[in-house]
């Protein structure tokens, strides 16, 4: 069982609904750790000042807001505390409008709501009234100091929260140049094709046909690596050419000031010849 | 991206090469070809120097810039010809096996894994408690520089002249300068390092604006730093003539007092820094400067009071 991630109550005109609320997605996105190359020591990051590379502890770290190049106002907690939103409990709904009048664009993330204890009722109530009107709730709600523009709709079981992007956030339109203009309609003959292939290839959304194919790659061949299978892979040895000729030239020259003055027998003869060197 | 791997013969054993256009250091562009070519040209004087030591390789597999990595386990992927020399770690509780880079082929094998700094015990693997130098390398904490290095250094050449000893001086390649006292005598760390630390102290004492022995960074502002806890048989040394991971490809070079002096008198830091061409220009007209190192027997000496600088 997860856990809750926030507690509160829809509010739906006299009605409160104590609820808990759900993460809906478990990340499978692949997470590696950097190590240092030869021992594997694990990675840490500091922070230093970009002047004179001296650590900073956090607690001498402050916010600032950069309000031109270089130049920055410097802002407390304790000021940004004060203009938090008002931290309710409570999910507000203050429309019922129709699902396909939202562009899936202004979804963000979603969440199970979940009815807390002696909740139910009330819950499948609700669950059940947005059923048969086939509409979905639009309610403001404020999760972690942030002020939420949210839908809520039924989804099997459970009523789904999603946050979603508040209107003046998403880009406009007009701001891409390259759009074709609204009356470069396409000829009949090319559309009647194009129609036929969408229709060709219609068929019912079926989410778990689709896999992250490089994700199971990626798992896979660490699998192997774990096994202890050599993957490295090989890169062709280019035939010797043009470059070679200076470290042939030094080669030569250190070979022949070496052979005057030998320091070492050349490895043919050198094998490990010391035992262990005495040490505590 | 070509791959650019070549297979080059030396003394009949074949060695693979890769990435040799790969640039090492952004601000000259030189490349890890260069880094193998100047590893290549100063072999014969660089090779003493690592013969019989255990080696630690400094890796910058994406160049001086970039991060790097020691490696003091010798990898499992070097040729077969390539000796190790096993050495106990009390920290690590096993027997560490270092490389034992000897000859031409051992050392273009290591230049190609990107090992641009050589790093190597001040003991030789036969006898790995017993160091065969004595080493104090200068370290300024800026604003102090390699001229103030200078200052120290000849007071360190002062010192043991006295008693009839002879030192030598290396850039480090980085920032500072090192004094070499060559043994080849008995000894051990402890007497070494006791040794190095005690005249640091006392040079501290006689210099205290300009010398400090205690390590703690931020006492070093403006002095410099004289290192006595590299005499330890856990520690590694930049070896004489290896390359140094700083913005341009400097070299840990071998310098004469006399230039340290003119150094000191003309305060040109400048004249105090070698790139790996000019240090293959010294080799061929200079040769070695570091030979005595090697083979000079000196017996360290004990210290009194009285001894001065």
């Amino acid at each position: 069982m997860p856990r809750p991630m926030w507690s509160g109550s829809i509010s739906f005109g006299l009605v409160n609904i104590p609820i808990k609320l759900y993460s809906t997605v478990k990340r499978k996105s692949l997470q590696f750790h950097q190590l240092r190359r030869g021992d594997g020591c694990r990675i840490r990051l500091k922070k230093v000042c970009s002047a004179d590379n001296s650590e900073v502890a956090n607690e001498d770290i402050v916010k600032g807001y950069e309000i031109s190049p270089d130049r920055y106002v410097i802002v407390s907690p304790d000021e940004l505390e004060a203009l938090y939103p008002k931290a309710s409990r409570s999910i507000e709904i203050e429309d019922f409008v129709l699902l396909e009048q939202i562009d899936p664009i202004y979804f963000e993330q979603s969440y199970y709501l979940v009815p807390d204890k002696g909740a139910g009722k009330a819950y499948s109530l609700l669950l059940e009234a947005m059923r048969q009107s086939q509409k979905v709730a639009v309610a403001k709600m404020v999760l972690r100091n942030k002020q939420h523009l949210t839908t809520i709709r039924p989804n099997g079981r459970a009523l789904t929260l999603s946050t979603m992007h508040f209107a003046d956030e998403i880009v406009s339109q007009d701001q891409l140049d390259d759009l074709p203009a609204e009356d470069n309609k396409p000829e009949k003959r090319e559309l009647a094709v194009a129609l036929q292939l969408v229709e060709s290839l219609s068929s019912d959304f079926n989410p778990a046909k689709y896999h992250d194919e490089y994700r199971d790659k990626v798992l896979e061949m660490i699998e192997k690596k774990a096994e202890g299978q050599d993957l490295v892979t090989q890169q062709p040895i280019a035939e010797p050419g043009a470059k070679v000729i200076d470290l042939m030239a030094a080669l030569e020259a250190s070979l022949s000031a070496l052979k005057k003055n030998p320091a070492k027998p050349p490895p043919k003869s050198a094998k490990p010849r010391r035992k262990k060197a005495s040490a505590q | 991206m070509p791959s650019n791997k070549i297979l080059i013969t030396i003394d009949g054993v074949e060695l693979k090469v890769s990435n040799l256009d790969k640039v090492f250091y952004a601000e000259s562009g030189f490349t890890k070809g260069q880094v193998i070519d100047y590893y290549i040209r100063i072999a014969p004087a660089l090779l003493p120097h690592l013969e019989g030591r255990p080696l630690t390789l400094k890796r910058y597999p994406n160049g001086a810039a970039s991060n790097f990595f020691y490696q003091k386990e010798c990898p499992a992927s070097r040729p077969k010809w390539l000796p190790t020399v096993p050495v106990w770690s009390e920290r690590n509780k096993r027997a560490v096996n270092f490389c034992l880079v000897e000859n031409l082929p051992a050392l273009v094998w290591a230049a190609n894994l990107a090992a641009l700094e050589l790093h190597t015990s001040l003991s030789l693997a036969d006898n790995i408690m017993r160091p065969t130098m004595l080493v104090f390398d200068l370290d300024p904490g800026p604003p102090a520089t390699i001229i103030e290095c200078t200052q120290v250094a000849l007071c360190l050449r002062d010192f043991f002249n006295r008693l009839n000893l002879q030192s030598f001086p290396k850039t480090s390649g980085s920032k500072g300068l090192q004094v070499y006292v060559p043994l080849n005598t008995k000894t051990s760390y402890d007497q070494t390092k006791h040794f190095a630390h005690t005249l640091a102290k006392m040079l501290e004492s006689k210099h205290p604006a300009l010398i400090v022995s205690n390590m703690r960074k931020n006492l070093r502002t403006g002095k410099v730093f004289v290192d006595w806890s590299q005499n330890d048989d856990h520690k590694t040394t930049v070896c004489v003539y290896s390359m140094r991971a700083r913005a341009l490809p400097t070299v840990s070079t071998p310098v004469t007092w006399d230039e340290v002096e003119t150094a000191y008198e003309t305060k040109n830091a400048q004249s105090l820094i070698f790139t790996s061409d000019q240090v293959l220009e010294r080799f061929s007209r200079l040769g070695d400067l570091f030979q005595p190192v090697l083979t000079l027997k000196q017996h360290l000496p004990k210290l009194d009071s009285k001894s001065d600088c």
